[in-house]
């Protein structure tokens, strides 16, 4: 899976979760960009994210999280692994 | 003030030590000292003695943390006003308890209406932190919390109640903080949870450690154990809920003190936590924020303290001059083992609620014991004692909730849904329990669908953004229970959010 058909999917767990479309996601984008994402909701997306590449993160990796690219590279690294 | 006397002398005493991690930069007591004299000295300057209500902005920095001390020192009350809470229900809290002064360390305030004392970039002051002489029955703060009008409701603290906690806590040898004490202080200062974290850390001369705004809580947290090897945890139990599927990742060896409160902590969780830290001592805390935050605590030991009332751990015995009373709906105190509303006397119990007469009847009673009446707080939470003198929780008696530890009115969502709405149509707002056993908002409306994106807006002006439904459902007709009220249990099972 390519760093896009990720993005892709992982688009789809934000708006789930969120409830809404309003929102662009690049590597760049932060929890301030993004309407509803905060603390709570983030939660919420890390389980949808997990559910929907049946992966499942480490903490650290998490506690280290600042922006989707941060995110797509977990995931990248958890699927190869 | 006895305690504001001791703030001085740890303050004083504890120069050298750190007082405040803020996002990673440290800030030692001497800094906090002057950060406290400059604004004390502002404060002298600019406000007259009989102004007594002074608001405070809770960013997260060392000036709005000396602000609190500045003004203990001068006898002063803070109410305190969270800047990311819509301006209006600020204005609102301001306006309800006629604060003219506002302390603000924002880069621009939004405050222009009101004095502002920038206590950003203040001249510099001498040293003083040397109390003024003042009546204990006089203000420390006012919070605000959810009322079911659409008015936030306001619940004053005196120094008097303050004093009668640090007291209550300085009794119970179990929990003592020391100098070298690395404390969690997750909690935003609108929060009466906070006054515990920062209070109790600066009498020992501790260092706290906040989360930044902006920051993922949860693991924010974990960072900060993790990293900074923090030694006191007082959390509320929504934070180990979240962070429950990676327990197996966590071992904290350093953690001494866990202290919950704010909300149910459940047993199962209660122990996988507890096995995260296994040097830990768990305290349960009980206290609504009428009451200066904590009136009693459960101990709680994976092995042999474990007591609990459908799986939520007891709430524990009542603290140092506090009395627990169970009572029915005639403020008849019932029989052990008989689940009633939980009362709270003594020492710490407010004054009543901000200038609402009406709430006060309601909520507070007077009873004779001994020859001697006494006030009691009734809580609206459903308790039991039992034979052994521990009190277990069992449930809320009305339609309050708590959402990630705030307390949150269903009515008061409901009234601004409702007030905004072009169609008049019901609405219910409801608390969901989540596959984490963590509480969500839900707004159900009971029509065919339509855009709801203009009342969401107009929510989000009016209140903070934890009392924001997270789901809405349309509901062509609501269910209905047998005595014709809406069937809240049934609606709730149309929010799948597991």
């Amino acid at each position: 899976m390519n760093r896009e058909e990720i993005l892709s999917k992982v688009r789809t767990a934000f708006i789930s979760v969120l409830e809404h479309e309003n929102f662009q996601l690049s590597n760049e984008t932060t929890a301030n960009d993004v309407d509803g994402w905060e603390s709570i909701t983030h939660m919420m997306i890390i389980t949808e994210v997990e559910k929907a590449f049946s992966i499942k993160f480490k903490l650290m990796d998490l506690m280290n999280m600042n922006n989707v690219g941060d995110l797509i590279n977990s995931i990248e690294s958890e699927l190869q692994a | 003030m006895e305690f504001v006397k001791k703030l001085q002398e740890s303050i004083e005493k504890h120069s050298d030590h750190n007082v405040l991690c803020i996002n990673g930069a440290f800030h030692t007591y001497k800094e906090f000292a002057l950060e406290i004299s400059k604004i004390r000295a502002a404060v002298v300057n600019a406000v007259e003695d009989s102004e007594k209500l002074i608001g405070l902005v809770t960013n997260d920095d060392l000036q709005t943390y000396a602000g609190i001390v500045a003004l203990w020192l001068e006898g002063k009350a803070y109410v305190p006003v969270n800047p990311d809470v819509p301006f209006e229900r600020n204005a609102k809290v301001f306006e309800l308890t006629e604060t003219k002064y506002v302390i603000d360390s924002s880069e621009s305030t939004d405050y222009n209406n009101y004095k502002v004392i920038a206590s950003k970039g203040l001249v510099d002051a001498e040293i003083n932190l040397v109390l003024k002489e003042f009546s204990g029955d006089q203000l420390a703060y006012i919070l605000f919390t959810s009322g079911t009008t659409g008015l936030p409701k306001g619940v004053p603290i005196t120094f008097d109640n303050v004093q009668a906690l640090v007291g209550a806590i300085d009794a119970e040898p179990t929990f003592d903080l020391v100098p070298s004490d690395r404390c969690l202080q997750m909690f935003e200062l609108t929060f009466d949870f906070s006054v515990v974290t920062y209070l109790f850390p600066l009498l020992a001369g501790s260092c706290m450690y906040t989360i930044p705004k902006g920051a993922i809580k949860y693991f924010y947290i974990f960072k900060l154990i993790n990293e900074e090897k923090l030694t006191v945890l007082t959390m509320v139990p929504s934070i180990i809920n979240y962070l429950r599927p990676y327990f197996g990742e966590i071992n904290a060896p350093d953690v001494r003190y866990c202290s919950f409160g704010g909300g149910a902590l459940h047993d199962e969780i209660a122990k996988e936590w507890s096995d995260c830290l296994p040097n830990c001592k768990i305290f349960n805390y009980y206290g609504p924020t009428e009451f200066t935050v904590y009136s009693g605590f459960y101990p709680y030991h994976k092995e042999t303290d474990t007591k609990s009332h459908n799986g939520i751990i007891a709430i524990g015995t009542p603290q140092k001059d506090t009395l627990y009373l169970v009572v029915n709906e005639n403020n008849e105190e019932v029989a052990i083992g008989e689940t009633g509303e939980l009362c709270l006397g003594g020492p710490q119990i407010t004054p009543g609620y901000w200038k609402n007469e009406e709430r006060n009847a309601q909520s507070f009673f007077t009873r004779k014991e001994n020859d001697k009446n006494i006030r009691y707080y009734k809580t609206g939470d459903l308790c039991l004692k039992d034979e052994e003198g521990d009190f277990l929780y069992v449930g809320r008696a009305d339609f309050q909730v708590k959402i990630r530890g705030y307390r949150v009115e269903l009515a008061e969502i409901e009234f601004h849904a409702k007030s905004r709405s072009d169609k008049k149509v019901n609405m219910v707002a409801l608390d969901i329990t989540n596959s984490l056993g963590n509480a969500e908002l839900g707004l159900a409306i009971e029509s065919e669908e339509f855009d709801t994106e203009y009342i969401f807006d107009h929510m989000k002006k009016m209140m903070p953004s934890y009392m924001i439904p997270m789901h809405v459902r349309f509901i062509k007709e609501f269910p209905h229970s047998i005595n014709g009220k809406i069937d809240r249990k049934e609606l709730k099972k149309h929010f799948n959010i597991s």
